[in-house]
């Protein structure tokens, strides 16, 4: 199980809610750390899913790597 | 749903989910990039978007999604 690592421009509770709803939709274990802006989602799909379904909130994404 | 000049629409939608300023900001640009979309205003105080958009393009539903797929809720409820 790789965990795939986000950067997301998320600015407050309202848009980590947002990526927190998008991605209780694609049903996978993730961790939100607003402060540091970073998404961490474990998942042993492609990242590429994950890239095109967060920049879909809007939100500056960049891939940062994989664990 | 008002339709003023043959296609172009107007409509209200409720929008949750919004806490602050940028979630309205980010709304309203990436809406607002949508094909067809002429104009869109956030209300994040009356949790709201008024769409103005050409009906060839766009409807309720695709506009409730892509205000699902950012990760806000859409309620059609009322």
């Amino acid at each position: 199980m790789a965990t795939h690592v986000f950067f997301v421009d998320m600015t407050c509770e309202g848009c980590s809610g947002a990526v927190a709803r998008v991605l209780k939709k694609l049903d996978v274990k993730f961790d939100i750390d607003l402060p540091n802006k970073k998404v961490l989602i474990e998942s042993d799909k492609d990242k590429d899913v994950f890239l095109e379904a967060l920049k879909k909130t809007g939100k500056t994404v960049t891939y940062i790597n994989s664990k | 749903l008002m339709c003023i000049l043959g296609d172009l629409c107007s409509l209200t939608v409720p929008v949750e989910g919004m806490t602050c300023d940028s979630c309205v900001q980010t709304i309203e640009s990436q809406i607002g990039r949508e094909p067809g979309i002429i104009h869109i205003k956030v209300s994040l105080e009356h949790k709201n978007a008024t769409v103005i958009y050409d009906q060839g393009l766009h409807s309720l539903q695709s506009l409730a999604d892509a205000i699902e797929d950012m990760g806000f809720e859409a309620d059609m409820a009322n």
